[in-house]
């Protein structure tokens, strides 16, 4: 084992709490997390936005301190702090200088702790919230992913953004969050991360002095681990924005778990066509050979449930047909005729020579393991991974991509000028307008 | 050392070790090593960015950043990025106003091979018609999708485009479309002989590698290409400014916005270091005065002031911009109102000790944590060394930063952030009919 693959110790303190910690002696830094393992997905039906709210909240004030105290206090020592939630999880993050280990945990502790929810934090909250999404209009690219996301999955856990949007935000009040942390943030079902410049014997001292006394609530609620019974139909949607001069495109269909025994030859193929910049497929084709699009990535997002595959572009606006058509084509293509020895073969020695490139900073190693423990990668997991990468056979990575490949179930989301491109989209097939929410 | 020692953060050593060697062609080296991860950051910086442009090929720096891509007499379109990232590599390049730089994080091992490309495409770099235009039309999309369908990116090329008259400042380092469409592949071949060469290039490798080893495969791969020697220097001023100059932009929006430049320095000056404290003084974080008042009630969805704080300065007088996205039904005038009024406070005041020690402790922060980056300590040194000339001066970065007093402070905002240096330009929102009324974006 290469000496800078971190070693991950780990203790249970006094209160039922997971403790995880690296010893990191890089810079004199401290990355500290706590996760509770539930997130948007655990927002309530027609309250999108819940889970975050309530993380935001945390910070807005405790027993002890007013959000102006907190954030005077933790800034005063040139650390941040960061509170949201995500798919599958809601993370509080604190990182600073490892002098002030001491302060950060105990600070962190009364954050996640002891919430004073204060009520006349809430409204300016939901004003701030409300004033964010608005501006998030302005912005075709969040305008397509958060169009997509809905469209995709409906009223399914996934199918909201985690800010929630306009409409749900007015549905949301302060005891919603209060319902959220009660119910998900209990030791039972949260984790906290340490990485930093400290022994492992220090960090087990200040996390145990610091968590032990914390009974949290519960029980958490069901984790959301299956796929919805129903999608959005595929085929071509068109979100007309005459304003814009390129139209942004997304296409996608289901995905896979992050537990698929199929992960790491998806990642290889993915990698192949279209996660591996100018080695890619889709960059190749779109951007190299016909020059329509400055970028154009695909995403499998693997989740506790089934999350999307996404591939993501855009070209200005008279292109949009050619380009949707394009992408279906390379897609198809890799389905068909599988990727070659030599594409799988760069494949894998990028990720076995990137590996390395990820676990320079405490925070990269941080949140790797989080993701660790939140999907039950195994303990071993960074000392397997490149094994993991350099097994996965051509045959496996051919499979993987005919099993897992949909070229035609896939979802078309087009937020662009219809003046410009509808006439020739409907060229490939019927196309639904849609309205922005 | 023991594990004890290397786990103390008292006992660590921000200072970046820099062995500097100049090559007989006028190339610059800097090897920073550093074995904990075996990786190398290649860096390869050319003094030449959009300042060098003239207008009527504005955009020319980053297009031609593009076109290194695209291949050399042995190596086709894209090949460069495809074999380095077989080996694990992440390749990148960004053109600013002051620079290009290409850079290849990658194994240690591999480094060799990185220069062996790098020196391929400085000077076997083959490029024709066909793919000299789909490149273009890659720019072009690039173009609309920072500038044209971005929320503020047109409201930020009128800040520039106002607030510079005569300094080459005052164009996108993107190029303006027309310039873009007009430009031919001859321009560019013209533009990579006059700026393309070890005379104007700085090369840093900062990882696991030896100082001399380095510099023998440097010299090895590029030592014998020729060199008409260092381009003379473009110096050119942006004369005072006597009187605050306003635009309005009207486009497609949902909120009003502001945005007010005020010229300051460039990185080599001194008033840099107050100057980025007094940044986050007023809006870093969200213990700031800006916001507390306007960010946390809602009436603004962002109010910032920033600046590129070293090493991201530019070469030349720079411009310190404060943005107020206001709040959806906020006017906008009002909240103008009350952020001159939030900087008259401070003119009159200056900042509490408590404000510049927390600011002074996020700086520490902020650098303790990106040394940790060996693209970061890379990027440092040779950003220091092309705009200031002096690469050591990153080790005195947080001495400099610590020297800065309350008065530095207050005269720095008294001096710089006055009305009559003042550019402001505001969005105003208009319907997608009275938009289209307007004429084309571009």
């Amino acid at each position: 084992m290469a000496g800078y693959v971190p070693e991950i110790q780990q203790a249970v303190l006094p209160g039922g709490l997971r403790f995880l910690g690296v010893e990191y002696d890089r810079v004199p830094w401290v990355s500290i997390t706590f996760m509770a393992k539930r997130g948007s997905e655990a927002d309530p039906p027609g309250k999108a936005g819940v889970a975050d709210c309530a993380a935001e909240m945390l910070t807005l004030g405790t027993g002890k301190r007013s959000q102006l105290e907190l954030a005077t206090d933790i800034e005063a020592r040139g650390a941040s702090l960061s509170s949201r939630s995500g798919w599958d999880a809601t993370i509080v993050g604190l990182e600073g200088l490892a002098e002030d280990f001491p302060e950060l945990m105990a600070t962190l502790a009364e954050i996640v702790q002891t919430p004073a929810f204060p009520a006349e934090e809430f409204p300016l909250l939901q004003e701030r919230r409300r004033a964010e999404l608005a501006h998030l209009l302005d912005d075709p690219r969040e305008v397509a992913n958060r169009r997509f996301t809905r469209l995709f999955f409906g009223d399914a856990p996934y199918g909201h953004p985690p800010t929630g949007d306009l409409e749900t935000l007015k549905n949301i009040g302060l005891t919603d969050l209060q319902d959220f942390y009660r119910r998900e943030f209990t030791p039972a079902d949260s984790t906290l991360v340490v990485v930093g410049m400290s022994s492992f014997a220090r960090m087990t001292e200040e996390a145990g002095k610091a968590w032990q006394g914390w009974q949290g609530g519960g029980p958490a609620s069901a984790p959301y681990t299956r796929a919805p019974e129903r999608l959005c139909s595929p085929g071509l949607y068109l979100l007309d924005r005459p304003d814009l001069t390129q139209s942004e495109i997304r296409l996608g269909h289901l995905g896979l778990p992050r537990s698929h025994p199929d992960y790491f030859a998806l990642r290889l193929v993915n990698y192949i066509l279209g996660e591996g910049g100018f080695s890619s497929r889709l960059m190749s084709r779109i951007r190299s050979d016909l020059g329509c699009t400055y970028g154009i990535r695909s995403t499998f997002h693997f989740r506790r449930a089934p999350g999307p595959f996404v591939i993501s572009t855009f070209t200005p606006a008279a292109q949009t047909a050619l380009v949707v058509k394009e992408i279906k084509a390379v897609v198809q293509e890799v389905k068909e005729a599988g990727v070659t020895e030599q594409e799988l073969a760069e494949a894998q020695s990028y990720y076995v020579g990137h590996f390395p490139l990820g676990l320079e900073t405490a925070r990269q190693i941080g949140s790797r393991v989080v993701s660790m423990d939140l999907y039950d990668l195994g303990w071993d997991y960074l000392q397997q991974y490149r094994q993991r990468i350099q097994e996965v056979t051509p045959d496996a990575a051919r499979e993987a991509a005919r099993k897992h490949l949909q070229p035609d179930s896939l979802t078309a989301l087009v937020v662009g000028p219809a003046a410009l491109c509808a006439k020739d989209l409907e060229a490939l097939g019927p196309v639904e307008i849609i309205a922005q929410n | 050392m023991t594990l004890t020692r290397k786990l103390d953060p008292a006992a660590w050593q921000p200072e970046i070790e820099i062995v500097s060697y100049r090559l007989d062609n006028g190339l610059q080296l800097f090897v920073l090593p550093d074995a904990r991860v075996p990786m190398v950051s290649l860096q390869l910086h050319y003094h030449v960015g959009s300042r060098y442009e003239l207008q009527g090929i504005t955009g020319i720096s980053h297009l031609f950043e593009h076109l290194m891509f695209r291949g050399s007499e042995t190596l086709g379109p894209e090949e460069f990025s495809r074999i380095l990232q077989a080996k694990g590599g992440e390749i990148n390049a960004f053109t600013t106003r002051d620079h290009t730089s290409y850079f290849e994080n990658l194994p240690a091992e591999h480094l060799e091979l990185g220069l062996k490309l790098e020196a391929d495409r400085l000077a076997n770099l083959k490029l024709n018609e066909e793919n000299f235009q789909t490149e273009l039309q890659v720019v072009i999309s690039e173009r609309k999708l920072r500038s044209v369908d971005s929320p503020f990116g047109l409201l930020l090329e009128q800040l520039f485009a106002t607030a510079y008259t005569q300094h080459p400042y005052q164009w996108p380092v993107i190029g303006w479309d027309q310039d873009l469409k007009r430009m031919g592949l001859r321009e560019c071949l013209s533009y990579y002989r006059t700026y393309y060469h070890p005379g104007n290039l700085s090369v840093v490798i900062a990882g696991d590698v030896k100082p001399d080893a380095a510099r023998d495969l440097v010299d090895r791969h590029l030592g014998q290409i020729p060199s008409p020697g260092a381009p003379l220097p473009l110096k050119v001023k942006e004369p005072p400014q006597r009187g605050e100059r306003r635009a309005v932009l009207k486009k497609v929006a949902q909120v009003e916005a502001l945005f007010a430049g005020f010229h300051i320095v460039g990185m080599d000056h001194p008033d840099i270091y107050p100057l980025a404290l007094l940044s986050i003084i007023l809006s870093g974080g969200k213990s700031s005065r800006f916001y507390q008042e306007f960010v946390r009630p809602g009436r603004a969805v962002e109010m910032e002031a920033e600046i590129a704080p070293p090493p991201w300065t530019s070469e030349d007088a720079d411009l310190m911009v404060l943005t107020a996205i206001a709040a959806p039904g906020q006017p906008l005038p009002q909240l103008e109102e009350d952020l001159w009024a939030a900087l008259a406070r401070f003119h009159q005041d200056g900042a509490r000790p408590e404000e510049l020690a927390r600011a002074k402790k996020l700086l520490r922060a902020q650098a303790a944590r990106g040394l940790a980056q060996n693209f970061y300590r890379g990027l440092l040194v040779g950003l220091f060394h092309l705009k200031t000339g002096d690469a050591g001066r990153v080790n005195q970065l947080l001495k400099l930063y610590e020297a800065v007093t309350l008065e530095d402070l207050q005269r720095v905002a008294q001096q710089y952030l006055r009305q009559d240096n003042r550019t402001t330009v505001t969005l105003k929102p208009v319907s997608p009919e009275e938009s289209q009324a307007l004429g084309e974006m571009v």
